[in-house]
């Protein structure tokens, strides 16, 4: 094979790349969403008409019988309309943008609108805590099942955007999350995240190396374990030239651990009895994709607002420390992450002869920008938040504005969580083999204990303060 | 590197489109995607079967019809 070399872009500069980045990334679409949606509940909520975001944002409430559910939905099928209309709209034209036929993104969008209502719907259920119906985990189950079980035409995934869900979700997050948090919460969550990310790579790169695999295989599947999932394992692939079939083999990792951590997670969790914030940073510094994580913590989010006993805290608390241990510990430095092991590949692992050169830029290519549009959120919420007083933040800004947003999110998550189901189809996975198996479950094992140990002893009393 | 030197970004063995990426490497819209902006400008190198950056070069580059300059975002 002749000697493949990187070579540095200085003097591709041209502007037309870059900027088309703004329509064609997913990232920025949910920024635009998300952002789109804070701006204009604000607005709304500065002008006096914040009945209409709170008319759109809405979602079944708790019930005790199929009549009362059904009357709630009698009562509000204009609203649901209104709102499934606008969803369609925006995710439309953001996927067609994004290269997606619109007559498949149609079809897929009503049935993910459809199986979101009957899973929020179930949620609501005032006996759902007792039989696990948690909506997230019900919604991955139900994914699930019909992909692997009644199976769906491929051209529905058009509309099953993972990824873009979870992303617009975050960003919608952002406005309930105070900056003050992100600030006051963010340096332990990076440390935390730092050291598990940094032990997590290394036990899976040296098991790996001494199996006798691939260095690249190993830093692929070290990066999917440790970072943030199957986006790191891609990212780190491509920073050190993997050869083709080894980024499938760290996704197919990834995705048989994240669902089963989204559900061992909370079950150990509860077992345990860990108070909100604690599950919550364990599942950040555990799960391995995002999507993955919020469907674990949200799950844990919902036992402790319904209140399940030996829970302390409240979901806010579970989903908050999950965030920043995530978003903010692990995600952002996947630039990082490809940039160094980039320079290792090229400096260790391919003494080619030939000068190659990773460029410094690459941290900042790589950047999940969507977590732009989640600070952007936040500070805006925080900036209308400072001027009022704690009552009357709890008494007008919050059921006006907040609230809403946060139902908002919910339905995006749902449909992320639905997503996930929908288009995992197991037959269609890479077979991993002995030793990546091997490589991979050696992390996952030192990752899950070492994350329970720092969040439920050393930063415990950080955690479980965390937004009181 | 200047502009119009050889690089995978513009070579015939490269492909870098989000849903041909998806479809080759399994799994990955599962939680994952190639629309995002952690996968940069990677793409898929035929020739040499590897998954690498569009600004990676080799002795082996083909000009791509109608590709005149890098284009790492474009999904």
């Amino acid at each position: 094979m002749s000697k493949l070399e990187a070579v540095l872009p200085r003097n591709l500069t041209s502007a037309a790349p870059r900027w088309r980045e703004l329509w064609l990334k997913e990232d920025w679409w949910a920024i635009w969403l998300g952002l789109g949606i804070v701006v204009a509940g604000y607005v709304l909520f500065a002008t006096g008409h914040s009945a209409v975001l709170k008319w759109i944002a809405v979602a079944p409430p708790k019930w005790t019988s199929l009549a009362q559910l059904g009357s709630h939905f009698a009562a509000n099928m204009a609203r649901y309309l209104t709102q499934f209309a606008l969803w369609l709209a925006v995710f439309a034209a953001a996927l067609s943008a994004l290269g997606y036929k619109a007559r498949e993104v149609v079809p897929s969008f009503v049935l993910l609108y459809l199986l979101a209502v009957l899973v929020i719907a179930s949620g609501q259920w005032d006996e759902a805590n007792r039989y696990n119906f948690e909506p997230p985990l019900l919604a991955l189950a139900l994914g699930l099942v019909i992909s692997n079980g009644i199976g769906l035409p491929r051209s529905l995934d058009a509309g099953f955007r993972v990824e873009f869900y979870v992303k617009t979700g975050i960003v919608l997050l952002g406005a309930t999350l105070p900056f003050t948090l992100i600030l006051w919460a963010g340096p332990v969550a990076i440390l935390q995240a730092s050291i598990v990310s940094v032990v997590t790579f290394l036990v899976i790169f040296f098991v790996g190396a001494r199996l006798g695999l691939d260095r690249r295989l190993c830093a692929t599947l070290g990066a999917g374990g440790a970072v943030c999932g199957v986006s790191a394992a891609i990212a780190v692939a491509g920073a050190v030239g993997a050869k083709r079939e080894h980024a499938p083999v760290a996704i197919t990792l990834v995705i048989f651990w994240a669902i089963v951590m989204i559900f061992a997670l909370p079950l150990v969790s509860r077992a345990l009895h860990l108070p909100a914030g604690i599950a919550g940073a364990w599942i950040g510094t555990s799960e391995f994709a995002d999507a993955a994580g919020y469907a674990a913590a949200e799950s844990y989010a919902g036992l402790a607002n319904g209140h399940v006993a030996g829970i302390a805290g409240s979901g806010d608390q579970a989903t908050f420390a999950f965030t920043l241990m995530k978003v903010v510990g692990r995600d952002v430095w996947i630039g990082i992450w490809a940039f160094a092991l980039a320079i290792i590949s090229i400096t260790r692992w391919e003494r080619t002869g030939a000068s190659r050169r990773p460029d410094v830029a690459e941290i900042w290519w790589r950047f999940p920008k969507f977590v732009l549009g989640f600070v952007a959120a936040s500070l805006i919420v925080t900036a209308v938040a400072s001027s009022y007083s704690l009552a009357d933040y709890n008494k007008l800004v919050s059921p006006a504005l907040v609230t809403p947003i946060k139902d908002l999110r919910t339905w995006a998550f749902i449909f992320c969580f639905l997503s996930i189901g929908l288009t995992t189809r197991f037959r269609g996975l890479a077979r991993t083999g002995r030793g990546p198996f091997l490589a991979f479950s050696a992390g996952v094992a030192v990752n899950v204990l070492l994350g329970l140990l720092l969040s439920a002893v050393v930063f415990a009393a950080h955690w479980q303060s965390l937004a009181r | 590197m200047t502009p119009g030197e050889p690089h995978c970004g513009a070579c015939a063995h490269f492909r870098n489109d989000a849903a041909y990426l998806e479809e080759a490497l399994a799994g990955w819209a599962s939680l994952g995607s190639a629309h995002g902006s952690a996968r940069g400008g990677d793409g898929i190198c035929g020739r040499h079967d590897r998954y690498l950056s569009a600004r990676s070069r080799c002795d082996d580059f083909t000009p791509r019809r109608g590709a005149s300059s890098l284009t790492p975002s474009a999904p």
